[in-house]
């Protein structure tokens, strides 16, 4: 039999081969993602140990008994130096520019896993040694000055003081010890522990020692002896222990990894899951088409004795070898593609240190091997058991043309049916508990369980609705020329296989549209949410207080760098006041209560905003917020409006250094809005400054641009001001949602291009068994060119209706969870990212028609002399 | 062996008004390169007339299906000329050979050859589509009462008999009005009853549609149907019988297995 098998194999090599490759490039994922996950690990292993650069042995005691004298530690026998691995975040400012970074006491050399790269380490009070690039992202050199502002712990709580070091060296992490903060800079021990006592109020001590041991001296021996003088033992069980460096080190990387790196598995080898699925369902359509054709031999084998287990083992013995044949390939591949990735990121020299070769476990080789082959088999089941129905008698009846149209069973119709629409339902289960019911969390489980059983259901059901959608698309397609009109009819002669071949584009076209409907409607919503918070684009606000808690006034020339920087279309002065009002007042609660109530105990302020009407209005884009805003008025936003009962029309006192003055209530919509005329304000405090300004863009410009250029001429005016505003935020999210969206998108590729192999296959097969009718339509009339586009409108119509139906769904699903992870920021706006859905609607019809490419060279070659041919 | 046979004089067939549907002059047609090179047909002449129904005859490797496909435009020809009406068609590119055949020729296939995703009038009428050309209904109502598919129109090949499959196969290579139809063992897939019936109507279609028709066969009784029947063997024509009866051809073939000498127009061996 397995004679048989293999020969067969041989004459059905080409048909494999696609097959074979959906299976290598889903193998290759799960092997690329293993030894990626090996990497990750791998790293954050190294940069660990590397913190204790070349420490013999660790020290360790919890926080409650910390190691205090560890210059008692160096006194032992055959210890060289022993450092506490410490670390603590300081402020490092110049000029306007403040970098919060991680900051370690010096060491002895053997103990410091930082390199100088230019100057020296501190050594004394006054010195700092930075992160070469820290001190390029504050423009300072060896020989400048920083300003590090550090906690004190008085009687009256935390003070803040500000020291003023000298840049004394530059510092290189070679080993990735400190990657996770980008480095730390160093401070001299003594002054690293004083600043630290004085922080805490008290000597924290060390709760992680590195010890350095003399050349040659007998470890064993010297840790016992630390184990003595700490009071502690050898294993990290305790409260305090004295371990070899590399124990401690894959220690902590296991704990404090073990999860990140669960969790990166688990999210990339979904997506791998998802490709394996679609590559199964090429691999089921290929071995359907081979049994169909294979009708003939199968019937001789049982005919001349093959019992119907014989017959189905050998379709299972063909998945199975093909499965370790793809496989194989498929992490031959992965391990190719990982090490090419490693060569690349050194070549780029990125920041991380990474290994230079990828480390080969056995779960590498095994794990995809075992996946490809059972992935392959289980496609192959239903095509044996189709193989194990073929009669013996087929071997004597004439060759129909081949055809596996049986009927769907009834209970796939009945479960897939319940799957979808219960899967629906929940999904506006879920929808709705987030936007109405205002619980996301639970919404979101909803409507993640609710989305996998519709698309388990839409996707299982599929060979029942599908043909029918194809058909109509055929219809339409139909009408506009005998060589559609064929097309069309060749696509529903088997809807199963036309079914499959869609489902498996489907899937990924389907993924790929919910995630950016999703990242849209996302992007959509919080660009509103944002536009109510922040009234205008951007907003530039002094950020140094005068003495009085005043913010100080911006310079001319910053405002006009700002008003004249690129992309900015308009600005408008801002001045922050605060006025108290004698009608009002607060009690001993702080609630607000009238003037003149028994309760008032303290005057009632308000912090208002004073601008030009006119300027203001032009800037703003909810200029409704400053309906009525005039000299003589007030625009209240309704929340204060609310607290202090006063409707439009009403008047209220403010009253500052300048005088009191009464004005006329405006209400508008935004609740916390409060604006008087400049004017105004002016009058009532003499003193008012410009200390910021609203600054809207232009339409036409590019907004991170523009925000980058007003940031630039606010670090360039070298005054303490900030950037923030809508644009600003919503430059933040759109590059987070873009760069989620890409590796999502990334990631599900994967699926789309096995797909797309899928529909080439079901081609290529499709050409071989219509061979005869080929030639028979050559023969009749059809030009060589009717054929080319006969075969490229049946892959357009197989990938289009895949990809338009995934589109569609994507989008259902995009929008139903943004409704329901979005709901409770307000209204969930539910856009079309027009964008995407026509770059995933032209890969997929492009891919069509490229997938008919060969298939139409192989049906030309059929001379119409065939059509003749007796078999 | 010598095994060349006598062409007779009445190798032409000269209809009353003289014209030819198909000629052939010295059509040649090898295989393969020096040892094992094959003749497959070996200088051919042969004319058919209009508005015949003419049989070709042969022994499995006589040459009969070669002649065919190059009379057809379907294969090319080593050397010789084919003519189709005054258009030779030899030399012709595959643009111009496959407007040919969509236009001018007509085929019936051993296997009928139908799509089996097309209706009968579909497939009747796929032909013209191909050619983007209207259907004349009088004559496609013609041609489904003729071959009697009235009742089968709207069935797909699967629901249909294989006699009726291959009357649909006859009205599809009609439909275009072709000046020539090609009919290879029209009957090599039917049973006797079905395949005396698609030959009458072949005949049918001679008689009182005037069409032209040339059927390739290796059965006498389907031969005798023809107006006329050329014996070929070994490339070469071996021989012709006008008017044949089973009988006639019989003798023809049994002649031509004796290879004795020229097949006289009655079948009977000419001087044994």
């Amino acid at each position: 039999m397995l004679q048989i098998t293999l020969a067969q194999m041989r004459r059905s090599a080409g048909r494999l081969t696609a097959a074979g490759i959906a299976i290598v490039i889903g193998t290759a994922f799960v092997a690329a993602t293993l030894l990626a996950g090996a990497v990750i690990t791998r790293t954050v292993n190294d940069s660990i140990a590397a913190r204790y650069a070349d420490a013999d042995l660790v020290i360790g005691a919890t926080t409650d008994t910390p190691i205090t004298d560890v210059g008692a530690l160096e006194a032992i026998d055959g210890v060289t130096a022993a450092a506490p691995v410490n670390g603590t975040s300081l402020g490092l400012t110049v000029g306007n520019r403040t970098v919060y970074q991680l900051t370690i006491p010096t060491t002895d050399p053997r103990l410091m896993p930082l390199d100088v790269t230019d100057g020296a380490m501190p050594d004394g009070r006054d010195q700092v040694a930075l992160p070469a690039d820290v001190a390029e992202r504050l423009d300072v050199a060896v020989g400048d000055t920083v300003a590090v502002t550090r906690d004190e712990m008085t009687d009256g709580g935390w003070q803040q003081i500000t020291e003023q070091p000298v840049v004394v060296g530059l510092l290189d992490d070679p080993y990735g010890a400190y990657a996770q903060s980008q480095g730390a800079a160093v401070l001299d021990a003594d002054t690293f522990l004083d600043w630290e006592a004085a922080s805490w109020g008290t000597e924290r001590g060390a709760t992680e020692v590195s010890v350095a041991l003399d050349p040659g001296a007998d470890v064993a021996a010297v840790q016992a002896a630390l184990a003595a003088e700490i009071g502690g033992t050898t294993s990290t069980d305790d409260a305090r222990w004295v371990v070899e460096t590399d124990v401690r080190a894959s220690e902590v990387a296991a704990s404090f990894t073990g999860d990140q790196d669960l969790m990166f598995l688990v999210f990339v080898l979904t997506f791998a899951a998802i490709a394996l699925v679609v590559a199964g369902l090429v691999i089921a359509n290929t071995f359907q088409v081979l049994v169909a054709q294979r009708t003939r031999t199968l019937a001789l084998l049982r005919c001349v004795g093959a019992d119907k287990a014989q017959v189905g083992r050998g379709v299972l013995t063909e998945a199975a070898i093909l499965g370790a044949i793809a496989s194989a390939a498929g992490v031959l591949l992965g391990v190719l593609l990982g090490q090419s990735a490693l060569w690349i990121a050194h070549a780029m020299d990125v920041a991380v240190p990474l290994p230079d070769t990828i480390a080969l476990t056995w779960q590498v080789i095994v794990i995809p091997m075992v996946v490809g082959v059972l992935v392959t088999v289980g496609a192959a089941l239903v095509p044996a058991r189709v193989a194990t129905r073929v009669a013996p008698l087929a071997a004597l009846r004439p060759a129909d043309g081949p055809s596996v149209s049986r009927r769907a069973g009834r209970v796939r119709l009945v479960l897939s049916l319940l799957a979808t629409v219960f899967g629906f339902a929940l999904l506006a289960g879920g929808a709705l508990l987030g936007t109405i019911a205002q619980e996301p969390t639970v919404g979101l489980l909803a409507g993640i369980a609710g989305g996998a059983s519709s698309f388990i259901g839409v996707a299982v059901g599929a060979v029942f609705w599908l043909p029918k959608v194809t058909s109509l698309a055929g219809r339409l397609v139909g009408t506009s020329g005998p060589t559609a009109r064929l097309a069309a009819a060749n696509t529903l002669r088997n809807p199963r296989r036309t079914a499959t071949t869609s489902t498996a584009l489907l899937i990924g076209v389907t993924l790929v549209a919910m995630m950016s409907t999703g990242a849209a409607s996302a992007r959509a919503s919080l660009t509103e949410a944002l536009d109510e918070q922040y009234p205008v684009d951007v907003v530039v606000s002094s950020t140094f207080y005068d003495d009085a808690g005043v913010p100080t006034a911006l310079p001319d020339e910053l405002r006009a760098e700002v008003a004249t920087a690129e992309g900015v279309s308009s600005v408008a002065d801002l001045a922050n006041v605060t006025l108290e009002s004698p009608d009002f007042a607060l009690d001993e609660d702080g609630a607000w209560v009238p003037a003149d109530s028994a309760d008032a105990v303290s005057p009632w302020t308000l912090d208002i905003l004073a601008v030009d009407p006119a300027a203001a209005r032009a800037v703003m884009n909810a200029p409704g917020d400053l309906a009525g805003l005039e000299a003589g008025t007030v625009v209240l936003g309704s929340w204060f409006a609310d607290g202090l009962e006063l409707s439009a029309g009403d008047t209220m006192a403010l009253s500052g250094p300048g005088g009191t003055e009464s004005f006329t209530v405006a209400v508008v919509d935004d609740p916390y809005a409060s604006y008087l005329a400049w004017e105004d304000a002016a009058a009532a405090e003499p003193g008012l400054v410009a200390n910021g300004m609203y600054v809207s863009l232009s339409d036409a410009a590019d907004p991170n641009a523009a925000v980058g250029a007003i940031q630039f001429a606010v670090a360039d005016a070298d005054e303490p001001a900030q950037v923030t505003g809508a644009v600003v935020e919503r430059a933040m999210f759109d590059q987070l949602i873009d760069t989620l969206l890409g590796i999502v998108v990334g990631l599900l590729a994967v699926a789309v291009v096995i797909a797309l192999i899928g529909v080439a296959n079901t081609l290529s097969l499709s050409v071989i068994e219509r061979r005869k009718e080929s030639a028979t339509l050559r023969a009749i009339g059809l030009s060589k060119a009717q054929l080319r586009g006969m075969l490229a409108i049946e892959g357009l119509l197989i990938a289009g209706v895949g990809a338009v139906l995934g589109v569609a769904l994507g989008l259902v699903y995009g929008w139903s969870g943004a409704a329901a992870a979005l709901g409770v920021m307000g209204d969930v706006t539910l856009s079309v990212p027009w964008r995407d859905v026509a770059l995933v609607l032209l890969v997929a019809l492009v891919a069509g028609l490229v997938a008919s490419v060969a298939p139409a060279r192989t049906a030309l070659k059929a001379s119409p002399v065939e059509a003749l041919a007796a078999d | 062996m010598d095994t060349t046979v006598f062409v007779p004089v009445n190798d032409t067939d000269t209809p009353a008004d003289g014209r030819l549907a198909v000629r052939a002059r010295g059509l040649t047609k090898t295989y393969g390169t020096g040892e094992a090179q094959v003749r497959a047909l070996d200088g051919v002449d042969v004319d058919f007339a209009e508005g015949r129904f003419t049989a070709i005859m042969g022994p499995s490797g006589s040459g009969k299906s070669t002649l065919m496909h190059l009379l057809a435009g379907l294969d090319t020809a080593t050397s010789g000329q084919a003519f189709l009406g005054t258009t030779e068609i030899t030399g012709l590119g595959d643009k111009a050979l496959t407007r040919l055949r969509r236009d001018r020729v007509g085929f019936v296939f051993q296997q009928f050859n139908l799509l089996p995703m097309f209706s009968a009038r579909d497939n009747i009428t796929l032909p013209l589509e191909l050619a983007g050309a209207k259907v004349d209904h009088v004559w496609f109502d013609t041609l489904v009462r003729t071959l009697g598919l009235e009742q089968r129109l709207e069935h797909r090949p699967s629901e249909l008999s294989g006699g009726q499959q291959q009357r649909v196969a006859i009205a599809r290579a009609l439909i275009a009005q072709p000046e020539v139809v090609f009919a290879d063992e029209p009957t090599g897939n039917l049973d006797s009853r079905s395949g005396a019936e698609v030959l009458s109507f072949l005949r049918r279609s001679v008689r009182e549609l005037g069409r032209t028709i040339i059927m390739v066969t290796h059965d006498p009784a389907a031969a005798a149907y023809a107006d006329r029947v050329i014996l070929i063997a070994d490339g070469r024509i071996a021989g012709e019988i006008s008017d044949p009866t089973p009988e006639a051809v019989l003798a023809g073939l049994d002649a031509l297995r004796s290879l004795e000498g020229p097949v006289a127009d009655d079948g009977t061996q000419a001087g044994a």
